[in-house]
């Protein structure tokens, strides 16, 4: 199956990336490629029964709500850019 | 001393000994490294100053007599498991300059052992791909022949070990980016069950799927670093509250009256015959040994190739979001906050971590979720029943690790596609969060390239599969690397 480019476009707007007109069409191709795999499942013929899934994470188990100490301020800003104990942004207000 | 293929087992004995120090070993490695490195490229970062100050610290407790079976072993560490201070990159120019602010739960048990770092190891980027060619720093190669690739996600681990770059190494395994790289390096890794290793500190791929194991020479190094790693953790909502039992008890058993299933899909069409004839030579041999082969089907496997991408890609979608430019990671540039986020991702992420992220929200969005991604959990569903009926009959199954041994470097890289599909043999092991170990079985008898089996256990029941692998192992010659 052929994927269009509105389909494409709309994946990179979901997704916050940007393919420059080459990139485009390379990407439209392999996608398309991909999602031909990915329809062997259309033959698949049983439904999902999520009353069978998800009991792995043991939700009676969590920990007391306790505060506890955190990580350093300093630390966890060395990553980025930042000032005064803040995240640098571009302006989001003009 | 010689560290050709050195087991940790042995290198305890020498520490304990005192027939060579802890920085003495460590020195070993790292001249290793700088003599092999250069043609392998199996490290992102070698971390030579640290190693040192980890070697003197596992020297004090060495020579206090307090020693535990990691204590001053060095450790290749994959570079996408959280060392506070150590540069985690994630082979991504995303987390090029990422220097975590704490320590992966797996670390901090390896801490308490006193283990050495001797660098981080190169994988795919994000962990996605099975070659080691999407690594934004180091492609790394095959020991066996450097035209070939490692493996992947975790190659520079496997490749590590394999070439006596290290003892063992730390990879992770979200489709079988532990056992795939082992067998096409000639290595043994395990892929714990899901949630017997904390996936804290360990950057996300795809949640519901990934777990962290070991690579080492050999099935009983594999257990003793098992060992060590294993448990439940409170900062992993995910990881088990089970026992937690000793992984070398049943190494050394006979495997008499053992039953091994063979599902008939993994040895069809697509899989190599060398590889096919190599694993059911195994197969016979172990029934020579005691065990009882069972013949089984496993007709869902069809449908494993895209149930798998589905799901992974789901999550790899939602779990790299968070990589906005602000926080941490790559900064691009844009006068708003939207040009910023966009600019930030399209050129921090490489191409095949972009394709999975625009897979992930395909299956995800309006329109296409239940056609796709709830299709891939029903599949999910029937994959595991299918291993839990065959597990009526049988203890263990055996199974190829991968299709083909190791292939040319460049020979996948235009076809994901192709890519995807060499995932056939392991995806569905991850997919029923069940324990699988990857052993080497032979070579080819043309190129001397290793060809692995899998045999895959019972949920939580790695004893078994290593119980099965050790025995398969003991008599069997390695292959040296030329190197």
């Amino acid at each position: 199956m052929a994927i269009e480019l509105k389909t494409i476009e709309h994946l990179c707007e979901l997704s916050k990336l940007d393919y420059d007109e080459d990139g485009m069409k390379k990407v439209m191709g392999e996608m398309s490629d991909i999602i031909d795999l990915m329809d062997e499942i259309k033959s698949f013929d049983l439904i999902y029964d999520d009353t069978k899934d998800g009991n792995e994470i043991a939700f009676k188990d969590t920990r007391e709500d306790v505060a506890e100490e955190s990580f350093p301020t300093e630390k966890l800003l060395s990553n980025a850019e930042n000032t005064d104990n803040c995240y640098v942004v571009p302006k989001v207000v003009e | 001393m010689d560290i050709k293929k050195a087991k940790i087992r042995d290198l305890r004995k020498s520490l304990d000994n005192k027939e060579i120090s802890a920085a003495e070993l460590c020195g070993e490695y790292f001249k290793r490294i700088e003599e092999v490195d250069s043609k392998l490229l199996s490290y992102i970062t070698v971390t030579k100053e640290k190693a040192l100050k980890d070697a003197e610290n596992a020297q004090k407790i060495i020579d206090a007599g307090r020693a535990e079976a990691l204590t001053g072993i060095p450790l290749a560490i994959k570079d996408n498991i959280c060392i506070d201070g150590v540069r985690t990159t994630c082979a991504s120019h995303m987390l090029e300059n990422f220097v975590p602010p704490y320590n992966a739960t797996v670390i901090e048990k390896l801490n308490e052992q006193g283990y050495v770092l001797l660098g981080r190891a190169s994988m795919d980027e994000f962990a996605m791909g099975g070659s080691t060619q999407t690594s934004a720093f180091a492609k790394t190669k095959n020991p066996y022949d450097l035209e070939r690739v490692p493996g992947g996600s975790s190659g520079g681990s496997a490749a590590a070990v394999a070439a006596s770059l290290a003892p063992a190494a730390l990879g992770s395994d979200t489709g079988g980016s532990i056992r795939q790289p082992s067998s096409f390096c000639g290595v043994t890794g395990i892929k714990p069950t899901y949630g017997r290793v904390s996936r804290y500190g360990l950057v996300a791929f795809a949640s519901s799927l990934d777990q962290i194991g070991p690579i080492c020479n050999d099935a009983r190094d594999c257990a003793i670093i098992l060992n060590a790693i294993c448990g439940h953790d409170r900062h992993d909502a995910t990881s088990a509250r089970v026992d937690t039992p000793d992984f070398t008890e049943k190494i050394g058993q006979p495997i008499n009256g053992l039953k091994i299933a063979l599902p008939k899909e993994f040895y069809a069409e697509g899989i190599d015959d060398t590889v096919r004839k190599c694993v059911l030579d195994a197969a016979k041999e172990l029934e020579k040994r005691g065990a009882t082969l069972v013949e089984c089907s496993m007709p869902s496997l069809k449908y494993a190739i895209p149930a798998y991408y589905l799901i992974a890609c789901a999550e790899a979608a939602s779990n790299l979001s968070r990589f906005d430019g602000i926080k941490y990671g790559y900064r691009g540039e844009g006068r708003t906050f939207e040009e910023l986020i966009r600019d930030s991702r399209s050129k921090g992420f490489g191409e095949e971590v972009k394709r999975r992220i625009l897979l992930g929200n395909y299956a995800l969005s309006s329109g296409y979720y239940d056609a796709y991604y709830k299709k891939a959990l029903a599949l999910k569903q029937e994959i595991i029943r299918q291993y839990d009926k065959i597990f009526e009959q049988a203890d263990v199954i055996l199974t190829p690790t991968a299709p083909t041994p190791a292939y040319k470097i460049g020979e996948q890289d235009n076809d994901p596609v192709k890519m995807y599909q060499a995932d056939i043999c392991t995806v569905t092991v991850n997919i029923a969060k069940l324990p699988a170990i990857s052993t080497t079985c032979g070579y080819t008898a043309d190129k001397g390239l290793p060809i692995g089996m899998s045999i895959i256990g019972k949920r939580f029941d790695e004893q078994t599969i290593l119980q099965v692998a050790d025995e398969w192992e003991y008599g069997f010659v390695p292959l040296d690397v030329e190197l």
